[in-house]
């Protein structure tokens, strides 16, 4: 058995705050571990308790089926795939222009990207309600990509723009004078070595559309048109809530956008934090 | 010769434009076409239905500003972001000190913590709405049950209380980001500096004021303004838990914005906040475009 040096007291002390502060930070998730398996009368009991009398699988599938979570769930991906498709073809050229043309404004452009990130979708909710009224955009799908867009817009293209600038001219200069025009070298020289940005950029587009709120509960009305934010919101009722209900469904809806944050979580904090944070 | 470079030079400038059209457009149509109108709106009179009736100047502004409650969003606001990016801070800096020693699972610690920012906001706020449940929430069994307190508070239903809960979410959101950051600028210290520290005797506590925090002095600064932005425009925690309630005890800028324009249909005092909260947003910003160049980026 090892001595207790200094050093290794001073681990462990520093393991078991780790611990604690752990079982602290995870502490809601552990209260959905725990609900997600309760039945309807076991989450109104007093005093309530951790471990289920009896575990109820069969909440995973009531909640498909009783409480429409496929159709939300679908409403999300349609809406998470299409603000990510209409994101990137916007963004890839716009980032490619700011990379490599030195045109008036071009400054302008670049600050005004890295502003446009601060802004809150608040600001503009009535404005833009108002515009959705006129082009007939409310309780659509579609609306929600077009303003989940503008809002993922100014950081993707950010980050694009990062990504194309550090790939040397020369590579670019060469493929063009083997005869290449610049939407080729576009297509076939820069996307693909941007290719892990680019991945990025969807990544966090998709997660963005998907987590958002503010604009279905501003612009969603109809009950299959709700994304799963709202719809899982709508579980909480004026006088009671299907809490099991609600744990499961937000247990379902969290896991795929835990993965995809995991795939981009370096990329998105040296992105977000800029020169100060590399490697 | 020249004239032809001229006329290549300008070519490419179109390129360049063209290019740039489709986000330039999508922008202007669903970013600044809104933005004009709110502040359109702020000076103009409106009915219930939002229409703008006669142009008033600052009328809007002035009535506001006489109002004791708007002072109060404001304020609260302001207490809302700077205690929030504070405990942030505070609990980012521990949490990244603790997983910069090297210890075996540190790599697990470091992903399980980042787990409350990489889940979505409006599902983690639903989850919390049920851990403050006063009477069957698991929070205050929790507390019974560890005897901290027989009689724990009701969470969202005082004043004092709902703001103190809302604020822990939103501060609970924000520490991962913080902690990563910290962390990423910890790990670039150069270990030699540590080490000749040690040789003359520096303890732990001296390493940490005297190496650490001045090496990553700008990292923090990066993190705290970020996140004073996110904090300040956080909605989805306030709306979902407490809707700004009780009787606007939790409400800031941002809720108020949202329900004085959907819910009351307050559309002018809606539209002074929206451009209140503008013009801090973009004074904030641009600190944070001085000081994310200033990092010796010369793409500018």
């Amino acid at each position: 058995m090892k001595k207790l040096t200094y050093r290794n007291k001073y681990k462990i002390v520093v393991v078991l705050l780790t611990v604690g502060l752990l079982l602290f930070m995870l502490f809601p998730f552990f209260v959905m571990l725990s609900t997600m398996f309760k039945s309807g009368v076991e989450v109104y009991k007093k005093p309530p308790y951790w471990i289920p009398k009896e575990f109820q699988f069969n909440n995973f599938i009531k909640v498909w089926t009783e409480y429409n979570l496929l159709g939300y769930f679908k409403n999300s991906i349609i809406i998470g795939l299409g603000t990510t498709f209409l994101n990137t073809i916007i963004i890839i050229p716009a980032a490619y222009s700011i990379a490599r043309f030195r045109f008036k404004g071009r400054s302008v452009a670049l600050y005004s990207l890295l502003a446009m990130q601060m802004f809150s979708p608040v600001i503009i909710i009535i404005s833009l309600f108002k515009i959705f009224v006129k082009l007939h955009l409310l309780d659509s799908l579609f609306g929600l990509v077009l303003a989940n867009t503008v809002i993922t817009l100014s950081f993707t293209t950010w980050l694009m723009f990062g990504y194309f600038s550090s790939i040397p001219t020369e590579i670019e200069d060469a493929a063009r004078i083997d005869g290449c025009n610049r939407m080729g070298t576009l297509i076939r020289i820069m996307i693909p070595i941007a290719a892990p940005g680019l991945v990025t950029a969807m990544i966090y587009t998709f997660i963005q559309a998907w987590n958002d709120f503010l604009f279905p509960l501003s612009f969603i009305n109809a009950q299959d048109k709700m994304p799963l934010t709202l719809g899982i919101y709508q579980f909480v009722g004026r006088w009671s809530t299907q809490w099991e209900m609600l744990n499961v469904a937000a247990f379902l809806a969290l896991i795929p956008v835990l993965i995809l944050f995991f795939l981009i979580e370096k990329q998105l904090v040296s992105g977000l934090a800029g020169g100060a944070v590399k490697g | 010769m020249k004239l032809l470079s001229a006329k290549r030079q300008n070519g490419e400038t179109a390129i360049a434009y063209a290019l740039l059209a489709p986000a330039a457009l999508f922008i202007a149509i669903f970013m600044i076409y809104p933005i004009i109108y709110v502040v359109m709106m702020s000076l103009y009179k409106t009915n219930k239905l939002g229409i703008l009736q006669n142009f008033i100047w600052f009328d809007n502004f002035i009535r506001l500003m006489k109002e004791k409650a708007f002072w109060e969003v404001t304020a609260r606001s302001l207490l809302w972001t700077v205690l929030g990016v504070t405990l942030k801070t505070v609990f980012g800096m521990i949490i990244a000190l603790c997983l910069n020693i090297e210890f075996s699972g540190r790599k697990i610690a470091r992903m399980l913590f980042i787990i409350p920012w990489a889940s979505s906001v409006p599902i983690s706020a639903m989850l919390w709405k049920w851990v403050f449940d006063h009477e069957f929430g698991l929070l205050n069994h929790t507390l019974k049950a560890l005897s901290i307190t027989q009689n724990p508070p009701v969470w969202l239903g005082t004043p004092i209380w709902s703001f103190v809960s809302c604020m822990w979410v939103d501060i609970w959101i924000g520490i991962p980001f913080m902690a990563l950051v910290f962390l990423a600028g910890m790990q670039s210290v150069p270990k030699e500096l540590y080490e000749s520290a040690e040789v003359d005797g520096v303890n732990s506590l001296g390493k940490f004021l005297y190496i650490t925090l001045p090496s990553i002095k700008q990292v923090i600064f990066i993190a705290t303004l970020l996140s004073s932005l996110w904090t300040f425009n956080d909605f989805n925690t306030i709306y979902i838990l407490t809707r700004g309630g009780p009787a606007g005890a939790t409400d800031i800028l941002i809720t108020a914005i949202y329900k004085n324009g959907f819910e009351w249909l307050h559309f002018s005092d809606s539209a002074v906040m929206a451009v209140v909260t503008f013009l801090i947003l973009m004074a904030l910003s641009v600190v944070y475009a001085r000081v994310y160049f200033r990092g010796g980026d010369d793409t500018l």
